[in-house]
């Protein structure tokens, strides 16, 4: 627990950076609509989505599972392309997965036959053709300490907890330096307390980069959206899902989340989006 | 742990003890036309004394027959693996290879060694070239379809990492395909060279010449029944300990459980 307000503290010592690059767009997202071809027919995920993305902002998507939150996210990684409509990203038509975007999956996707080490050493290795290896083994270990986790860099996947693996899924997405981070539900299956230090971790590395990155999570979690995001995208459910409303989240960083939760604004907006989520009459609309 | 050993040890000398046992009662019931496991052992005793003579081209010692067949076995399962797991790879990873491969693979697969055997005489004019033919040709096919397998069901997290981060073909099937499918490919391997073993009996009684399976031959035409048996108990063991060797060594190279 100490640890965690320690780490509070270096949040607030932090300069408010973020509201200096508030013009510029860092993903664009222009009537996109996703389907996938299957045995029965075509389905489509996502219908007509639109939406842009400030550069530096932590933006949550939010939604009942399967309602294509992932799916969503993503055509920003280009992971998967879109039936109709385009995104951009940092000015350019996402065509596939690039460098410009660091994307942190669901379940960590380590590859357990490489150390933690080389889990982050390879992806580095691809994307920075042009160093010298010297330069992308400081580039690794630089990355490692920022998560704490330099001093188990040769133990496998296996051998680490959730939360130690997240931290590796994380640095590796942060290694290759993008301006956009995707995170697909990231925190989802790590316990309670893990969580919470987590949420400190991933706002302490956005702080010590200026707050220049963009970055977009995917998350079930009200708390976790509220705590994390300057607006939080609520999907309605699918098949042809569309975005349901966007909440600001107008809470004054740097947060605390101890003190967060008897905030009137953070109980109107906890309600807000819970009455968003689970009122089953307004799902149909 | 040394406890769990002591007990296997314990249930393999009690296997071995039922399988003398029966040797034994097969041996009285035959009146001693199957020799005695007593008297094959000192036959036994007697090819061990000088394993190694060499008196021309059909009377060799027990040690330059078996060895001759173990190097022709790896001969033949080398090549036959050299052809294999690009083949299974080939197949895992393409949906075009599978169909392509796969028909040739199940119509091969079941022939028998020695209906191979003439067709490795014509191709290499050498009844030794021929066995290794034989070897490589019906050892082949676990590693075959082992490997297609392993590459066929690489998650699609792991895809998605070489994915994600712009993995050249290279790495790609260096550090994702390869490692993922190891394993899987050391199933096929270890398989396969049970196979070999097995065939090379079989080859080398067609073939002549030096090998185990012609000194089975050889003792058949000597009638020494004794030899047969000592020379079945090596093939056995031998066979025993390249599963055990091969078992190690997938342990080795995988990744599993570590
Ligand atoms: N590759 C795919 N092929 C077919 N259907 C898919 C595919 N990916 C996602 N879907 C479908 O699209 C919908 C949205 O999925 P997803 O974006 O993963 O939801 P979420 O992340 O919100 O749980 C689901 O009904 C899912 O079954
Ligand atoms: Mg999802």
């Amino acid at each position: 627990m100490t640890n965690i307000e320690t780490s509070v503290q270096f949040v607030d010592s932090a300069n408010d950076f973020h509201k200096i690059n508030a013009n510029e767009t860092s993903v664009s997202i222009k009537d996109v609509t996703v389907s996938f071809k299957g045995s029965k027919g075509t389905f489509t995920a996502i219908k007509d989505i639109s939406l842009d993305i400030k550069k530096g902002e932590i933006v949550a998507l939010i939604g009942h599972s399967g309602c294509g939150k992932s799916t969503l996210m993503n055509t920003i990684s280009g992971m998967v392309s879109p039936s109709k409509g385009e995104v951009l990203a940092n000015g350019n038509t996402v065509k596939g997965p690039g460098p410009d975007r660091g994307i942190v999956f669901q379940n960590y996707s380590l590859l357990p036959w490489l150390t933690v080490y080389k889990n982050i050493y390879e992806a580095v290795d691809s994307v920075f053709k042009d160093k010298t290896s010297i330069e992308k083994h400081e580039l690794v270990e630089e990355n490692l300490k920022m998560v704490n986790l330099t001093q188990h860099k040769d133990k496998l996947p296996g051998q680490l907890s959730g939360g130690m693996k997240q931290r590796v899924a994380i640095a590796r997405a942060f290694a290759i330096n993008p301006s956009i981070l995707l995170l697909d539900e990231p925190f989802g299956a790590l316990d309670a307390l893990t969580k919470g230090s987590m949420h400190i971790e991933l706002l302490k590395l956005w702080n010590l980069d200026n707050r220049n990155k963009t970055i977009v999570m995917v998350t079930h979690d009200i708390e976790e959206a509220i705590f994390l995001s300057d607006r939080v995208v609520v999907m309605n459910n699918g098949p042809e899902a569309t975005i349901k409303k966007i909440v600001d989240i107008n809470l004054p960083r740097p947060r605390n989340k101890k003190d967060i939760a008897h905030d009137p604004e953070y109980i109107r907006i906890h309600d807000e989006l819970l009455t968003l989520l689970f009122d089953k009459f307004s799902i149909e609309d | 742990m040394i406890k769990k050993s002591a007990i296997s040890i314990a249930y393999f000398l009690g296997s071995m003890a039922i399988l003398i046992g029966l040797w034994q009662l097969i041996s009285v019931i035959t009146k001693a036309e199957i020799p005695s496991p007593v008297s094959t052992w000192a036959v036994f005793k007697e090819l061990m004394a000088e394993p190694f003579y060499d008196r021309g081209p059909n009377d060799k010692g027990i040690g330059n027959n078996l060895f001759s067949s173990i190097g022709r076995v790896f001969t033949g399962f080398l090549l036959g693996s050299i052809i294999a797991i690009p083949m299974g790879m080939l197949m895992g990873a393409s949906k075009i290879g599978m169909s392509l491969l796969n028909p040739i693979v199940q119509i091969l697969k079941p022939v028998s060694p020695l209906a191979w055997f003439p067709l490795g005489l014509l191709a290499f004019k050498d009844s030794g070239g021929a066995t290794i033919f034989i070897i490589a040709i019906t050892s082949l096919w676990p590693t075959v379809i082992n490997t297609a397998f392993g590459v066929s069901s690489i998650p699609q997290d792991h895809k998605n990492v070489g994915k994600a981060f712009g993995f050249s073909r290279w790495k790609y099937l260096t550090k994702i395909v390869i490692p993922y499918a190891m394993p899987h490919i050391f199933t096929g391997l270890r398989l396969s060279i049970g196979i070999a073993w097995v065939v090379i009996v079989a080859g080398e009684m067609l073939s002549g010449g030096v090998g185990i399976g012609f000194f089975v031959w050889d003792s058949w035409n000597g009638l020494s029944l004794e030899k047969i048996l000592v020379a079945i108990l090596i093939i056995g063991g031998v066979g025993l300990l390249l599963d055990k060797g091969f078992n190690a060594l997938q342990n080795l190279f995988s990744w599993e459980g570590k």
